[in-house]
């Protein structure tokens, strides 16, 4: 037999059960018992053992909480004992009733698994990305530092501006550090991975209070002079993922960016880097950024913002006094270093307790958040009123039953327990439905194979927090929605409900209830399907948006060439990498840039001044988004030339360019062809002008562009575009790869993927947002079609006596099915034209999210009404039908 | 004295296991055997507010085992009855021979 482990028990039940226990000896030997019993009966019969333990584990667990109810209540014991009577009776009698009646308990739990489901979900991804707190220790003299300029509030350091900091502020530091990103080429045999980095000061661990899982983590003395520390340290996550968690790693070698890096440590499991949702896979030395990621002149350059730092407050310095001592160093770097430090420069400081990610991105993020979160409310309220509803329903069937109960002396408030118990039964069954449905989901999401930029990881597992969220979310369902039925079936009007309630098509005040609660669901429904069809819409818009270029099917290959190169071998090795990707048989044409477009981590701008137009106020340039290109790139890019020509194998380095039709328009009226300009200090001849491609996003207002010549500078940094037969792309961006490799395995290669996934990034945000706005939409709309449904059917059965005897009478049974359904349209009317209304309102909020299409769309508002009508129509001529196919003498005798 | 001594019908099967596994009898084995060998069919949670209950009334005593993997790394409790425990059960079985002397099945059953 194969040694295969034992699969684990059911996650949430064991969970749940870790969470009632104590903990205590006695716990652990009961959670053994459960486990060890789990595991035989796992071995024959899987699924049954899961249920089994599941169910174990919920009757454990509802002991033991009444077992601790009466501990906490020892003086009134009999009273105690009553108690737990009283629930245990309720929850048989619930369990019976709902036994008893499975097609509204299916409807009922479906509904609310549905509703807690999409809320626990959005909850879990809210709480993993907001809620959890870093691991750091006493977090609360930790701050984030940041470089604030027009533009940006909150940005990162230059390297120099950070040792320049860190030293003048000793006397409120106790440490300073901080962390530069990087993607780093490992190599091991025949295998490359591309590991996400952080490039670490020595002081960095120990100022955030990290400890180490395996060996010992980096100290000052790993962060000296550049380039000579090669030691790495491990995630957990990559150690157990690569190395299968061996100690043995320990004084291993790795193979980083061409160059042999010792394993020093790996981190304790519960730190995952500084930056939420960027997980990182190694830690190295900030001495050893240059060496993972050749090409940037970090060290010195102080207009390279991109370090994150953060500080360890000294004991009992508070923030005003860091805020005195950083415009001080402001002022003073600002004389020193008067080309980098522009007057609006400033230094900002905020704890590190207040940031989720970025401040500038957490005002973008909390909204967001609040939008779903709203999304996912209004849906959770469709699925509670169509509990009511039914529970309405119900209520009204036993109003007999209950009115003779309460005349032979019952208690009103028995009785309502009694019925909050069966809502509340439903609820926690519907909502241990929806937990499983929302972990489901989740994982189905973060482990779909997404266009992002960069490799963003989210542990949304769920934790005690999003357990008790969704309980208390159920809870508050259940009795929110339990009690107002309860109380309307139980009202004592004792006499009228025994003298006669059979004849009645008389509406009471449960009837209306109900009907609002139709209303209220179409109404948020259409809402939601306004939402839907406004997000579609505008990504519709998004899509049909003309990038400008990349229409033809290509290969998109980042690499970085070895820096430490001259700059002629460096070109020669560029040509050699080029030469053989265009000699691959699939490929058409190769180009290259230093900038391509639409590519949401890099943008790379140019100081240009042209006669005759002003700068900006306070400016004496120009800045515009510029790129260095090859002659091949307008090809491969599909980038069409509009007048003159694209560069040319034989302008050499000339200091010839292309500018698009944007700039062309702004700077030169149109008649850019053969006028100079200058761009970083050298004087350029424009030889041709391109067409206006889409730059940073796809939006956008067209922006002026320079395409500069590659060869006038060896590239370091660049990408490389392959155009390809119909089809080939994939292929060919695999293939790209080893073609590289071939040439120089110091060639580090960022990203190889087709021109069409490259495009995609742009759109993912939109795609996202429709697919689970829609998503939500459809599932309030079959809500609400359930919901009109019960509505129409429980009318129906009312007025059974009634339309027996007009059957009876020889009314055509189409009329009647006519008038029955007309009863259900009115209400459908009602709450549509409200939904109408405030789909209205609400689309004004949503019109900075919107693109290409107007907060009141008619088309939106056309389809949305219709589809509506269809389906209410569809959910009220079902049940209406069925009436009208009633015998007569069965209907009338029915009572 | 007799209602000190009483035990539940449960109670005594679940003494009865504990005595005939011995050393073994922690809560699982005591299930199991209560399935097997009398044809009861009690959850987890049962046999352990069970064991608990007799536990309090000092007819079982119980300690700790060492944790074990194939119980997801938690420690086994096992039980030991004691002789109040013992001579409960034996209290139990002299009341029931007492009452089974004065019956005649079959007269019964003829008339």
């Amino acid at each position: 037999m194969p040694a295969s482990p034992p699969p684990p028990p059911p996650r949430l039940a064991r969970l749940l059960l870790e969470w009632v226990l104590p903990g205590d000896a006695r716990s652990e030997a009961l959670l053994g018992d459960l486990h060890e019993e789990f595991v035989q009966r796992a071995a024959r019969r899987p699924v049954r053992a899961r249920v089994r333990y599941t169910a174990d584990a919920l009757d454990i667990c509802f002991r033991h909480l009444l077992a601790r109810r009466r501990a906490a209540h020892p003086v009134s014991r009999h009273h105690g004992s009553d108690v737990m009577d009283t629930l245990t009776r309720n929850l048989r009698y619930a369990a019976r009733r709902l036994a008893r009646s499975p097609f509204f308990t299916l409807v009922a739990v479906t509904s609310l698994a549905l509703g807690i489901g999409a809320n626990t979900a959005i909850f879990s991804l809210f709480n993993a990305v907001v809620l959890r707190d870093l691991p750091l220790e006493e977090p609360d003299r930790l701050v984030n530092l940041y470089y604030a300029d027009l533009g940006f509030s909150h940005g990162t350091y230059s390297y120099p501006d950070f040792v320049d900091i860190r030293a003048a502020t000793t006397d409120v530091f106790e440490a300073m550090g901080g962390m530069q990103l990087a993607i780093t080429q490992s190599v091991a045999g025949s295998s490359v991975e591309m590991l996400t980095t952080e490039a670490v000061t020595g002081e960095y661990f120990g100022m955030l209070g990290v400890g180490a899982a395996l060996g010992r983590l980096f100290t000052p003395d790993d962060d000296v002079a550049p380039g000579a520390h090669p030691v790495v340290i491990l995630s957990h996550g990559y150690f157990q993922r690569r190395f299968g968690g061996d100690p043995d790693v320990l004084g291993a070698d790795m193979r980083l960016a061409g160059r042999t890096f010792t394993v020093v440590g790996v981190v304790e499991p519960r730190f995952s880097g500084s930056l939420r949702g960027l997980s990182p896979d190694i830690y190295v030395p900030m001495s050893m950024f240059e060496v993972v990621q050749p090409g940037a002149d970090i060290f010195d350059e102080r207009g390279n913002h991109s370090f994150f730092p953060m500080a360890r407050l000294r004991d009992g310095v508070e923030l005003p006094a860091v805020e005195a001592a950083l415009g001080r160093i402001r002022d003073d770097l600002a004389a020193r270093h008067p080309e980098d430090w522009r007057s609006t420069a400033d230094l900002v400081v905020v704890p590190t307790d207040d940031v989720i990610m970025n401040p500038m991105v957490d005002r973008v993020l909390l909204p967001a958040f609040v939008l779903v979160m709203g999304v996912v409310g209004l849906v959770l309220l469709i699925a509670c009123a169509n509990l009511a509803s039914f529970l309405l329903t119900r209520a009204a069937d036993r109003r007999k039953e209950i009115a003779v109960r309460l005349a032979l002396g019952a208690r009103r408030r028995t009785l309502v327990g009694q019925l909050l118990t069966e809502t509340l039964l439903i609820a926690m069954v519907g909502g241990a439905a929806g937990v499983t449905l929302a972990a489901w989901s989740v994982g189905l999401l973060l482990r779909a194979d997404l266009p992002l930029p960069l490799p963003i990881t989210v542990d949304a597992s769920l934790d005690g927090r999003v357990l008790g969220f969704s309980f208390v979310v159920s809870v508050l369902a259940g009795i929110l929605f339990g009690l107002l039925p309860a109380l309307q079936g139980t009202r004592s009007e004792l006499a009228s409900t025994l003298r006669d309630e059979t004849a009645g098509s008389g509406r009471g005040g449960a009837a209306r209830l109900r009907d609002l609660m139709v209303v209220v669901q179409v109404a948020v429904s259409v809402v939601l399907l306004v939402g839907s069809g406004l997000f579609l819409r505008s990504l519709d818009a998004s899509r049909r948006i003309d990038p400008g270029f990349g229409s033809a099917p290509a290969a998109v290959v980042e690499v970085m060439l070895p820096s430490a190169l001259p700059d002629p071998e460096r070109l020669a090795l560029f040509d050699r990498v080029t030469d053989r990707i265009a000699a691959m048989p699939s490929v058409r044409s190769v180009g290259a840039t230093t900038n391509i477009h639409l590519d949401p981590l890099n943008t790379s701008q140019a100081r240009i001044r042209v006669d005759g137009v002003e700068p900006p106020a306070g400016e004496d340039f120009h800045t515009i988004d510029a790129a260095r290109v090859d002659p091949g790139f307008f090809d491969a890019a599909a980038l069409r030339i509009v007048a003159g020509r694209a560069l040319e194998a034989a302008d050499g380095d000339d200091p010839v360019v292309v500018v698009n039709e944007a700039l062309a328009r702004r700077f030169f009226d149109g008649n850019a062809l053969g006028r100079s300009l200058d761009v970083n200090g050298l004087e350029v001849r424009i030889v041709g002008v391109a067409a206006t491609a889409r730059i940073r996003q796809l939006g956008e207002e067209p922006r002026p562009f320079v395409y500069r010549n590659l060869r006038a500078a060896a590239p370091t940094y660049v990408t490389v575009l392959a155009r390809v037969e119909a089809g080939a792309a994939g292929a060919t961006a695999q293939a790209v790869l080893d073609e590289i490799r071939a040439v120089d395995a110091d060639v580090l290669v960022y990203r190889s993927e087709t021109m069409e996934r490259h495009l995609a990034v742009m759109l993912l945000p939109r795609e996202l947002g429709a697919l689970v706005i829609s998503g939500f939409a459809v599932l309030a709309l079959l809500l609400a079609g359930i919901g009109l449904y019960g509505v129409v059917s429980y009318a129906v059965a009312r007025r059974a006596r009634e339309v027996g005897i007009r059957l009876s009478l020889g009314a055509e049974s189409g009329r009647v099915v006519r008038m029955l359904t007309a009863g259900g349209m009115k209400l459908v009317a009602v709450g549509g034209v409200a939904g109408l209304g405030l789909s209205a309102l609400l689309g004004q909020l949503l019109g900075r999210l919107l693109y290409g299409v107007d907060a009141l769309d008619p088309v939106t508002f056309t389809v949305v009404p219709l589809t509506l009508g269809l389906v209410a129509l569809a959910a009220a001529w079902v049940p209406a039908r069925r009436a009208s196919r009633v015998d007569p003498v069965v209907a009338l005798r029915a009572e | 004295m007799a209602r000190s001594t009483h035990l539940g019908d449960l109670e005594e099967l679940t003494l009865l296991a504990a005595l005939r596994l011995g050393p073994d009898a922690h809560g699982g084995a005591v299930r199991d055997e209560l399935k097997r060998e009398a044809g009861r069919s009690v959850s987890v949670s049962t046999v352990y507010v069970t064991l608990m209950r007799l536990e309090e009334k000092g007819y079982v005593r119980s300690e700790l085992g060492r944790p074990e993997a194939v119980r997801g790394g938690k420690a086994r409790r096992l039980f030991a009855v004691s002789p109040e425990g013992v001579a409960a059960l034996e209290a139990q079985r002299d009341v029931r021979a007492h009452l089974w002397e004065g019956v005649d099945l079959e007269g019964d059953a003829r008339a």
